[in-house]
Parts: C-alpha cells; structure tokens; sequence
C-alpha cells in the first residue's frame, strides 16, 4: 500500500486529492494535511469583499468530502518535509493543540497556496500595514467592513479616493484586482455614490490587460483585438483613471509610494486601498537525512518548489522556448515530490519584465491561480496514481497547453450584471506551435464585456462548488 | 497617458441585449470546452 500525502487543500491541492481519492483511495493511503478545514473559493471573495456575498457562502468543510473520496484529513499546519530516501515524512503542527504530527509517504504533493508577501512592501496589508486584501476570506471580510464604512462616509457627501492594483513591482493576481476594482465602480454606481469616488487603478504591468500574461489577444471580424485597447475603454468608459509601469514601494497611512519605469519616484493619496502583495512560498524547512538544510535542492530563493521545468533562461530566449515550461511538475532531485498550484516555480516571467534607472525590477509575476492551479492538481494527482499502478506516467500539461478562463465580473445581478469574460489558450504563449506574433490560438481565446459574462460568473461558483464537493459528475467539470 | 478610446452605444447595447449575450454565452462555452479539450485533458 503507497502513501501518498498532499499539503495544502486549495484549488490545486484539492482538486489533486479528489483525483487521488478516486483513483486510489480504496488501496492505498491519500493523507491532506492543511491548516485550513475549509475549502475556500477564492474567486467569489470579490464579492465577499464589497458586501455582495456571505462569506459562508464561499466556503465548505473538507473532512465530509474526504470521507467520501476515502483520504484523510489532518488538520494541521505542515512545517519541515524531510525528502530524503529511506525515512520520507513531513512534520507538521495540529491546529488547536499545538501537538506534532508526523506523515510518512512514498509521493508528496506540496501545494499550500501562496505565502502573502506583505513584508515585502513596508505598510502593505490589513494586519500591520495600511492597505487591504482579498486574497484571504478574513482579509476579504476586513475588506468589506473597511469599503462599507466608506460608503456610509461617502453618504455623508465626503468625497473619497480609491486605488486597487498591486502592492509590490513582482506582485501577479491582477486579474482579481481588476475585477475587484470594476465591482467596486458597479457598487457605487448602484449606491448612486459613484461621483464621490475618485477610483485608480495602479499596477506593475507592462500595459493595461497585461494580467502578468502578455495580454490577451483575439481575432475579430478579421482584426486583432488586445486586451490593452479592450480594458483602456472598460476604464474610460466606467471613468476609472489608470497608472500602469509602477511599483509600489512602500505604503504609510492614506498615501502609496510608488516607482516607474522611468525612475521616477511618487505618491498617490488614498481612503481606500486593496493591493494585491507579492507572493511566495511557503517557508517549509527542508531537511536531508543528517539535519541538513537541504532548500537548494527543493526551491528557488522565493521558496516555489523546483521542477520539470528549464530555469535560468534570459527573458527574451524564455518568450521562445516553450518547451522551458514544466509539464509534469515533478522536482528534478526527489523524483517522488510534486508542486501544484502557486507552489511551483515558474521558469521566468509571461510579460516582459522592466528594471528601471534605480535598479528596480518592475515585472508581474506569471499567474498559477485558478483553472491553472485545478488543472496542475490533476495532472499530478493522475500521474502519481500512474506511477503507482503502472511504474511510469502518462500525463503531462505544460502551462504552453492549457486554457484558462477569467471572469471578472462587475456586479453580481444576472439581470443587469456584467463581466468582462478573458479565455487565453494557451496561458503562456507557444511561438513554435502558434506562429503569430502572440504565440496563441486567436479563436479560441476570447474577450468580450455583457451580461453572458455575468451569467458565466454565477455558474462557475455554482458548477465549481459542485465538483469541489465531489458530487455526482464532478470530474466532468474541467477544472 | 488616457487614450480617450470608449465603447461605442451600440457596443452597448450588445452588451445588454439579453438574446444576443444568450448567444455569446453559448458560444463562450463551447469555446472552453473546445480549447480544454485541444488541450491535453484526458
């Protein structure tokens, strides 16, 4: 009997332990270790954050779905991984008791979701900084009570400022941003308090609709349309003004550091801030046979774990190398370790990074979040119960190959509701097999504002749920 | 820099016409399932 023992229970680390459930969970022995005993899903904390949704209604205990698949849960927080061969474990620390746990296993998946940076910018975040955050459902409540107490401010004819974007020049995620800032347009608009508001949008990508991807490019009625113009015109028509190529740097009360591509250094003033901090790992410690920090063998310096894929390529040979790209997200050194989700470390960055006068690297970090992050689960999820059963694996997606779909929607009716509906095929742009100048499949991927999109938004948290819960057809639902 | 570029009234109006965006939504999912299943989805 194989153990088999899965970190983290999010997008990835879930949707890998459905899969291994299925797949093995009758014979074998599927442990998920998270510090979390709920799914999360984290799209519809947008709507959490601006008072639109509950926030039970975004969230499901684990352990009834695990008893179901046959894993089981261990409510604790995972702390060192010890990968060497012949004693292969993970020690970890029960929530609520404090008491160690320690799980042995034959494969491991590392996916715990994204350690939020906010150290990495002075100021940043809603615990010791000045700024918010949906990126977690306690920072997503804060968020709300925080926006609503400016509203009631706002009624009282205070005229305010709001900036959303990024809090840090490597942050990714602008997608949840965008769509963050855009129901926030929506909400005021229908409080009738939009003309109070004075709403920015600041970011370190490239360009508008950049979203850490190169932007997203499609064919229509024989032109090519960027996401660039598409997004310039959803700002200008909701009257959102726009400040891209920046940094921020550092935050203090009501007033935002930034720096640009030029070098220059500035300051915007705010009421209410959502900046999205940088990600990183987890700080597991990494521990070889003899005590040894063994970390250089496991992850790079942001602690994503190394894998399949060819690091250390210059940008503009990376932009030209799709085959750079992990496929099977497996670690080069402990062939039996795994990363899903956020946790991998991508070869290099989608847009192009910029390092300006003062030397600072203003360059969005590729996004492994979502669709990517449910579809890296399988794939691992598949060939480890392909090693297990048959001695070698047979799946395999590279980021080159895979769709993802982003719904950002602006306001949660389906009557009068609206979404900007973003489908990229593929994520990271393949020149070889898509000979444009985008490197991707022009049909296929789409972009399009209306009420659809909004439709499509309510069906994915409702579909989504459904197959996180395991329900009948669960595995029909591509991820 | 604002470029003054904005959605035209008639993009508006597709937006908000209800069988129209019927149609768009049919058409946006065949588009995933088609583009998830030219992928390596098996």
């Amino acid at each position: 009997m194989a153990k088999v023992v899965v970190i983290g229970a999010g997008f990835a680390g879930h949707t890998a332990a459905l899969y291994l459930g299925s797949r093995l969970g009758k014979k074998h022995e599927i442990t998920v270790i998270s510090n979390r005993d709920v799914f999360g899903y984290v799209p519809s904390w947008v709507w959490v954050g601006i008072g639109h949704m509950k926030p039970e209604q975004t969230i499901f205990k684990l352990k009834p779905v695990y008893d179901k698949m046959h894993v089981k849960f261990v409510h604790a927080a995972a702390k060192e991984i010890h990968p060497d061969e012949g004693d292969q474990y993970v020690l970890g620390e029960e929530v609520g008791s404090g008491k160690e746990v320690r799980l042995d296993y034959d494969y491991l998946v590392v996916a715990p979701g994204p350690l939020l940076n906010f150290a990495g910018t002075p100021g940043l975040g809603p615990e010791n900084g000045f700024t918010h955050s949906i990126c977690s459902l306690p920072h997503a409540i804060k968020a709300r009570d925080a926006y609503l107490a400016l509203c009631e401010r706002m009624k009282k004819g205070e005229q305010v400022k709001i900036v959303i974007g990024t809090g840090h020049p490597g942050a990714t995620c602008q997608g949840a941003a965008f769509e963050y800032i855009v129901n926030i347009h929506k909400d005021l608009v229908k409080k009738g308090l939009r003309d109070k508001a004075d709403i920015l949008w600041l970011s370190n990508e490239p360009a508008v609709g950049d979203f850490g991807v190169n932007g997203v490019q499609i064919k229509r009625n024989g032109h090519v349309m960027r996401s660039e113009e598409f997004l310039t015109s959803v700002f200008n028509d909701h009257g959102i003004r726009y400040q891209v190529q920046s940094g921020v740097t550092k935050i203090e009360e009501g007033k935002i550091h930034w720096q640009n591509y030029e070098g220059e250094e500035g300051t915007t003033d705010f009421d209410f801030s959502m900046l999205i901090p940088q990600f990183k790992g987890q700080p597991f410690k990494y521990i070889g046979k003899d005590g040894e920090d063994i970390s250089a063998k496991m992850v790079n310096p942001a602690g994503f774990v190394l894998v399949d894929g060819k690091y250390g390529l210059p940008y503009p040979e990376l932009a030209q190398t799709p085959d750079a790209w992990p496929a099977r997200y497996q670690n080069p050194t402990y062939k039996n370790v795994f990363a899903a989700g956020i946790a991998f470390a991508p070869p290099g960055p989608i847009s192009k990074p910029f390092t300006n006068k003062n030397n600072l690297l203003i360059a969005p970090a590729p996004p492994r979040t979502g669709m990517v992050s449910g579809v890296i689960g399988r794939v691992v999820a598949l060939n480890i119960a392909d090693l297990i059963e048959k001695g070698e694996m047979t799946h395999s997606e590279p980021m080159t190959e895979m769709v993802a779909a982003c719904i950002a929607s602006m306001g949660d009716s389906l009557w009068d509701g609206n979404a900007v509906t973003i489908v990229m095929h593929p994520v990271v742009p393949d020149r070889k097999k898509f000979t444009n100048e985008f490197g991707r499949d022009l049909f296929t991927s789409h972009l399009e504002m209306g009420v659809s999109g909004a439709w499509m938004k309510f069906m994915l948290h409702h579909t989504f749920i459904w197959k996180f819960k395991a329900l009948p057809g669960w595995k029909i639902i591509p991820e | 820099m604002q470029p003054s570029q904005e959605f035209s009234k008639a993009e508006k109006f597709w937006m908000n016409f209800k069988l129209y965006q019927l149609w768009r939504f049919v058409v946006l999912n065949l588009k995933i399932l088609a583009a998830v299943y030219q992928s390596k989805r098996s």
